[in-house]
């Protein structure tokens, strides 16, 4: 579904994206109000960049989101017990997933 | 953020007081305008510029902090006394360009349609923001191309934010531009009111050719003024305005003020002024 169709006033707001150091991704932190790309980087800026590290922003229209939908969460539910598949105990996703996570 | 701390050169005593009177002059230029722009706090036009423009007014303040103890540094004097210089002055010991102290309105009448919670006039606001940081770049850039290796350092590391204050203001002047005819006439009313002011801030302190022959300032202020006429008026001219006209309005670099700033004043230093020997 477009994430458009039920976010409010989508084509006037804009996922931000923040990357805190050159070795990680991006991640969504929150959105602008903004009436272009320009001025959307520019106020988000001071609204995420301004007490977390930063070394790069990205922002994106609501409008080019592609979404699953609410009725699709089932669709991400194994229907057997899949937890062989998470990497969860190699070390190397540990330090990788476990930072991402806050742990 | 430390502050490099080259091995900073002795100045004989004739240059460095005027050096304190010509940083005087840029720290009293930065406090003032982030008074009035931390002014516009709780009431900007949203809610992401509003955050913004509140975060620039502290880099603002934060900026004439660092340039009042390099002042206290030059005089001999302690860094503590950096409340005290900056709250504790009257208005004609203020060195800020007059421009800076007008109020948030710029003299204009609200719109029309005017509002009850009108605060201010945020065309005159951002055209003000967009020539003041154009010419804090040049002179930050003067400085950090200059022979004072402390002032040189300091200025290339305020740099690093204005930059974010120029593309704040510049972004924001381009779209109140493409607003209509009544908005581009609006903002060119503006220009043409506040063009005298703003050359004013080229206004030399006293001494100035001190520090240009010591080669503390590699350009003097005339030279800065005509570098800040060619870029402003090529970034109007793409916008679809013009500069103003006419000569500068100066006073302000030598404590001739406008009662704006005495208003000011009282109120940007009320709170010090309750206990002046309180630590914070």
């Amino acid at each position: 579904m477009k994430l458009a169709a039920i976010v409010p006033e989508a084509e006037r707001v804009y996922a931000v994206f923040r990357q805190e150091t050159k070795s990680e991704a991006h991640v969504h932190v929150g959105d602008v109000h903004a009436p272009d790309p320009q001025m959307a980087l520019v106020l988000a800026k001071e609204q995420f960049a301004r007490r977390d590290p930063c070394v790069s922003l990205w922002v994106v229209p609501y409008t080019a989101i592609e979404a699953s939908g609410p009725e699709d969460a089932e669709m991400f539910q194994p229907a057997t017990d899949k937890s062989y598949r998470f990497g969860g105990s190699y070390r190397e996703q540990q330090r990788v997933y476990g930072r991402r996570r806050g742990a | 953020m430390a502050q490099p701390q080259a091995a900073a050169p002795r100045l004989a005593p004739e240059v460095a007081a005027r050096l304190a009177d010509h940083l005087l002059a840029a720290a009293d230029d930065e406090l003032v305008l982030g008074h009035r722009h931390a002014e516009w706090t709780g009431f900007g036009p949203d809610i992401e510029s509003d955050i913004a423009l509140s975060s620039v007014a502290q880099e603002e303040i934060g900026h004439a902090r660092l340039l009042y103890q390099m002042v206290l540094g030059l005089q001999g004097r302690s860094e503590e006394e950096v409340d005290r210089l900056a709250f504790g002055r009257p208005p004609q010991a203020f060195r800020n360009a007059v421009l800076l102290e007008r109020p948030n309105d710029g003299g204009l009448e609200p719109p029309p349609e005017g509002e009850p919670a009108w605060r201010g006039e945020w065309g005159f606001t951002i055209v003000r923001m967009v020539l003041y940081d154009r010419a804090d770049a040049i002179r930050l850039e003067t400085w950090a191309s200059g022979g004072h290796a402390p002032l040189a350092a300091l200025a290339r590391t305020l740099a690093r934010e204005e930059r974010y204050h120029r593309l704040f203001a510049e972004t924001w002047l381009e779209r109140l531009a493409a607003g209509g005819p009544a908005a581009a006439a609006r903002l060119q009313r503006v220009l043409d009111a506040v063009w005298g002011e703003a050359l004013g801030l080229f206004e030399a302190t006293d001494g100035e050719a001190v520090l240009v022959a010591h080669g503390l300032l590699p350009r003097s202020s005339a030279e800065q003024a005509e570098r800040w006429r060619d870029e402003v008026a090529a970034l109007l001219g793409g916008m679809g305005l013009r500069p103003g006209r006419g000569p500068a309005a100066t006073g302000g670099r030598a404590g001739r003020h406008t009662p704006d700033l005495a208003v000011l004043l009282e109120e940007m230093t009320s709170v010090w002024r309750l206990d002046p020997e309180a630590r914070w």
